[in-house]
């Protein structure tokens, strides 16, 4: 039962709330069948973004395109786009069974095929047993399936999921991004996703668009965005994050990085003069000399902090020209080091990434 | 605290307690003691065409005022929902306004304006009538309930594919169906037991119980006027009744969301 799958183009999009700027020249392609997170702090625009897509906002400026077709000022319901609120929005006078069959009776979908189609949406979800419910009923993950099931079962070209999990216990939030996964997989429809979850973004999507007060920092795979982050905020937004401020200086053998108290050549910045911000992530960092981590760059520091969460620690370090060193190590290899004490650190330079680089070091 | 409560059933109740017996007197006179128990006065209403044609009259009127005020009234809330906030709250005033005007100004004002179209003492002016005063009733519970509804419901509908009507129908009508019940029920009442713009408006042919008790009441004392007052007060006390027991229903609703 696999389903139709649209291509989204964000065009320029620019959204005025009175004096404020909640969107600036935004703009996004989303291919057919692709799973793309917003992903971003409160305030950043996403919800605005995803609420422009679903047709509940106008826009001050600017086009969306479905499959080439101009639908910026067409009604929410001409769209034909599905739609997971929040709060899931489930219709709290029916039951599951009618919540589901909600859409194919308002397109007049025969009774018999109504009855198949739900059937077989929930079953998608597993909720079989559950289809004369009442959803005050329901807990509250099976509730988002059956938000899940009403919005699929007419088909639509586009998902739009408003941070579906957010709602949810951690535990159920990991086994139902799973789900989603595998929805997707088995639907191809093209699914935007909106959350400020990092991991959920991260482990659901193929491509996440990092919002920030009101534009797009940078579109990519989440390989992508981690690897390579095009600005510090992704940089500091994505994971945990070393940043070594300093400026790149013409060396022997190509561009040299001086700042931190460190100085080391970056021969592939591909610039080799002016201010730059390097990020090193700190489970690409080690304790121990350079010889013996396969690092290429050594320095002392001091243990600040250290917090030990069964597999690994993170250790906190500062040293003179660093305010502030993350490094993990894994647990097992190597004896706990003591707060206060000295620590020989190390990493390898091609781990490094200039910030606002399209490639690698 | 006893006492106060005691105080205030005693001022609200007593007279009451001493009319209403009243209408099971056996004898002819409005006055104690009785001349023993008698349902005879029941009788004597049931068979009275005056009476009878008051008691259709009303109903007559006060249905067909509680379905004008539910549209009037329901539009209006529905519409105000749809509002900015400033329009809404200028709308809300308006809309509740007729209920703040003196009912002796709206009657004189309707009795004139009725006159020069040539509808004073129909029906149509009485419904008309009370429906205005109905409306702004049914406008305020309705609009309660609306905003008690979360609005993604109808986002909801929306996203999948329903029509504006087909939302009102089949999602925001259903979920807000208490609020438009006891505004049908208060417009009801409303219409049923009011006396002053009736009093301009009525025709022999079109008067209502409150006017034919009115009429009784100068005319002869008989019990038959309190068999009617208790019938009257007897029907307000169930639909109020109706009304507390919608309020518990409507309880639940609001607490899934």
């Amino acid at each position: 039962m696999s389903g139709a799958a649209g291509r989204l183009d964000i065009v320029g999009i620019d959204k005025h709330y009175g004096a404020f700027h909640a969107l600036r020249d935004v703009s996004l392609s989303i291919g057919r069948g692709e799973f793309v997170t917003l992903l971003g702090p409160s305030g950043s625009g996403k919800t605005t973004l995803l609420r422009i897509l679903a047709g509940f906002e106008t826009v001050t400026g600017g086009q969306v395109l479905l499959d080439g077709r101009d639908i910026t000022s067409l009604i929410p319901e001409r769209r034909d786009f599905g739609l997971v609120f929040q709060g899931y929005a489930l219709f709290p006078h029916m039951t599951v069974f009618d919540n589901v069959a909600y859409p194919l009776r308002v397109r007049r979908v025969p009774r018999a095929e109504i009855a198949r189609r739900v059937g077989e949406l929930l079953d998608l979800v597993q909720l079989s047993g559950l289809a004369g419910r009442r959803p005050a009923a329901l807990s509250g993950g099976q509730q988002q399936r059956v938000a899940l099931a009403r919005a699929l079962v007419f088909r639509p070209e586009v998902l739009l999921l408003d941070e579906p999990m957010s709602a949810l216990d951690k535990k159920l939030r990991g086994d139902l991004q799973q789900e989603l996964r595998d929805i997707h997989r088995v639907l191809g429809t093209t699914f935007v996703n909106v959350t400020h979850d990092q991991e959920e973004a991260m482990h659901m999507s193929d491509r996440i668009a990092i919002m920030n007060r009101g534009v797009i920092e940078q579109f990519g795979t989440p390989a992508a965005l981690y690897r390579r982050p095009a600005s510090r905020f992704v940089a500091d937004f994505l994971g945990k994050s070393n940043i070594l401020e300093g400026v790149l200086e013409a060396g022997a053998g190509g561009p040299c990085f001086r700042g931190g108290g460190l100085a080391f050549p970056v021969p592939g910045a591909g610039r080799s003069h002016g201010p730059v911000e390097l990020m090193i992530r700190p489970e690409d960092a080690a304790l121990g000399p350079a010889a013996a981590t396969g690092g290429d760059v050594e320095f002392t520091a001091r243990v600040c902090e250290s917090t030990y969460s069964g597999d690994r620690t993170l250790y906190t370090l500062a040293a003179p020209g660093l305010d502030r060193f993350l490094v993990y190590s894994r647990a097992g290899g190597g004896a706990a080091q003591d707060i206060g004490a000295t620590v020989t650190v190390s990493f390898p330079i091609r781990e490094c990434a200039v910030i606002g680089a399209s490639s690698p070091v | 605290m006893a006492l106060s409560v005691g105080f205030g059933l005693a001022f609200l109740i007593v007279p009451l307690a001493i009319v209403m017996p009243l209408a099971f007197n056996g004898g002819s006179y409005l006055s104690y003691p009785l001349e023993g128990l008698s349902l005879r006065w029941f009788g004597a209403v049931l068979h009275n065409p005056p009476w009878l044609a008051a008691i259709a009259n009303s109903f007559r009127v006060a249905l067909g005022a509680t379905a004008l005020a539910l549209v009037v009234g329901g539009l209006a809330a529905i519409g105000t929902m749809a509002s900015r906030r400033l329009t809404a709250i200028v709308l809300w005033a308006l809309f509740v306004s007729p209920l703040a005007v003196p009912s002796i100004v709206m009657a004189v004002a309707l009795y004139f304006a009725f006159a020069r179209l040539g509808l004073n003492g129909t029906y149509l002016s009485l419904v008309i009538a009370h429906a205005l005063l109905g409306a702004p009733l049914v406008f305020v519970s309705v609009l309660n309930s609306l905003r008690g509804l979360p609005p993604e419901l109808e986002q909801a509908a929306a996203s999948l594919g329903a029509s504006r009507w087909m939302r009102f129908r089949t999602v925001i009508l259903p979920l807000t169906l208490p609020g438009f019940l006891t505004g049908a029920i208060f417009a009801f009442v409303m219409s049923f037991d009011e006396v002053v713009i009736a009093l301009f408006l009525v025709s022999p042919e079109t008067q209502t119980l409150p006017i034919a008790l009115f009429a009784a009441l100068r005319d002869r004392l008989e019990p038959t006027l309190v068999v009617v007052a208790l019938s009257l007060t007897l029907l307000s006390g169930l639909l109020i009744f109706a009304l507390a027991r919608l309020r518990r229903s409507a309880a639940p609703l609001g607490k899934d969301q």
